[in-house]
C-alpha cells in the first residue's frame, strides 16, 4: 500500500521530492554578487534592507517637525512612546541615557523579524546566528562596562560575594551569578531570538510547502494538503505575533541586564 | 554474555536515523520543564492581574520575561536536535 504521507513519486527532474533538503540547506543563502574577496548575499543585502527601514520610518515620522503630527507619525510615536515608557519604566530615570540604543535594537529585531512573514522576502534576518550573537555581545559589553563605570570594582564583588546571601551560600550563589552573568546571559539573549526565527521559519516552510506539494496532485491525498495549509495559515499570525514579541522580549532583557548595572544589590 | 554488546550488534539499519530518533525524544523531554514553567507563569500572572487589575501593566512585563527566560531551555532543546 502506498504510504498516505507520501505526497508524489520520487521524480529525478525534481531532486528536491527525492532527498529533502536539510535544515542547514534552508538558512543558506548564495552569494549573489562579490566585491574583491568579499561576498555580499541575500541575507546581507535584507540586513542593511531592515536598517534602511528603520531609518526611512522615523524620517518619515520626525523629518519634519509639526504641530499635528499626522496619522502616520502619531502611530511611529505611539511606538516610540511606548519603548521609552517601558525604558524608564525598568531601569528609572536614568534610563534616558540607554534610550536610544535601546530603541534603534528594538526596532532593527522587529523589522528583521517581521521580513520573515512579509511576502517575497520571506526571511527572518535573526535567523542567522551571526546576528542575534553580535546584538547580544554588543548588549554585554555596555551592560558590563556600564557596571564598571558606574560603581568601580564594586561591581564584580556585588556578583561574586553578594550580601543579601547567608554566608554559608554566599561563595556558591556568587559562582553561579558569575557564570549567569558573564557567560550565560548573552548566550540565552543570543539563542532565544535565533531559535524563536529558525522554528517558526521551519514550521511555516514545512507547512505551506507540503501543503502547496500535496494539493497540486490533484487527487484524493488533495484533501491532506488542504489541512495542511489552513493549519500553515493558522500559524501565520501566530508567527506576526512571535515576531514582535521576541523584538519586545530582547529589547526587555538588554534593557534588564543594563538596570542590573546601574544600580547593583548591596 | 553482555546484554548491551548483544544488543549493539543487533542493530542493522540506518545509525544516524536512529540518532535523530534519540534526539527527537530528547527535544520532547526538554519541552516537558518549560511546559509546565509557562504555564504556572502564565496562571499566576493571571491570577495576579484578576485580583489586582490596576497593577496588570507592571505584571504584564514581568510575566512576559518569566516566559521568555523559562522558554529559552526548551529553545535549547530544539538546537540540540539540529545540531546532533
Amino acid at each position: 500500500m502506498e504510504p498516505l504521507i507520501l505526497a508524489l513519486e520520487c521524480d529525478p527532474a525534481k531532486p528536491i521530492l527525492c532527498v529533502p533538503p536539510s535544515v542547514n540547506e534552508l538558512f543558506e543563502t548564495p552569494t549573489i554578487f562579490s566585491i574583491g574577496s568579499f561576498g555580499v548575499t541575500r541575507s546581507m543585502l535584507l540586513m542593511v534592507l531592515a536598517a534602511l527601514v528603520v531609518i526611512a520610518l522615523l524620517w518619515a515620522a520626525y523629518g519634519r517637525v509639526r504641530l499635528v503630527p499626522t496619522k502616520f507619525g502619531a502611530a511611529i510615536e505611539a511606538v516610540v512612546g511606548f519603548v521609552q515608557n517601558e525604558t524608564s519604566g525598568v531601569i528609572g530615570p536614568e534610563g534616558v541615557k540607554y534610550f536610544p540604543y535601546l530603541l534603534s535594537l528594538f526596532l532593527f529585531i522587529l523589522v528583521s523579524n517581521l521580513f520573515g512573514v512579509t511576502p517575497f522576502i520571506n526571511f527572518p534576518v535573526t535567523s542567522r546566528i551571526a546576528l542575534p550573537m553580535f546584538l547580544a555581545l554588543v548588549t554585554w559589553f555596555i551592560f558590563v562596562i556600564v557596571g564598571f563605570v558606574k560603581n568601580g570594582p564594586g561591581y564584580l564583588l556585588s556578583i561574586v560575594w553578594p550580601r543579601s546571601v547567608p554566608l554559608g551560600l554566599r561563595w556558591f550563589i556568587g559562582f553561579l551569578e558569575l557564570i549567569s552573568t558573564f557567560i550565560l546571559r548573552p548566550f540565552t539573549l543570543a539563542v532565544r531570538l535565533f531559535a524563536n526565527m529558525v522554528s517558526g521559519h521551519l514550521l511555516l516552510t514545512v507547512l505551506l510547502g507540503s501543503g502547496i506539494v500535496f494539493i497540486s496532485r490533484l487527487d484524493l491525498k488533495s484533501i491532506t494538503g488542504i489541512l495542511w495549509l489552513a493549519f500553515g495559515l493558522i500559524i501565520y499570525p501566530f508567527e506576526i505575533f512571535v515576531a514582535v514579541l521576541q523584538a519586545y522580549v530582547f529589547f526587555l532583557l538588554a534593557a534588564v541586564y543594563i538596570q542590573t548595572s546601574v544600580h547593583i544589590e548591596h | 554474555m553482555d546484554f548491551l554488546a548483544q544488543a549493539a550488534t543487533g542493530i542493522t539499519g540506518n545509525i544516524e536515523e536512529l540518532k535523530g530518533a534519540l534526539a527527537l525524544i530528547g527535544y520532547g523531554a526538554a519541552a516537558i520543564g518549560p511546559g509546565v514553567g509557562i504555564g504556572v507563569v502564565v496562571g499566576n500572572a493571571v491570577q495576579a492581574m484578576a485580583r489586582q487589575p490596576e497593577a496588570a501593566g507592571m505584571v504584564r512585563t514581568n510575566m512576559f520575561l518569566g516566559i521568555a527566560l523559562t522558554e529559552a531551555l526548551a529553545l535549547i532543546g530544539l538546537l540540540l536536535y539540529f545540531i546532533t
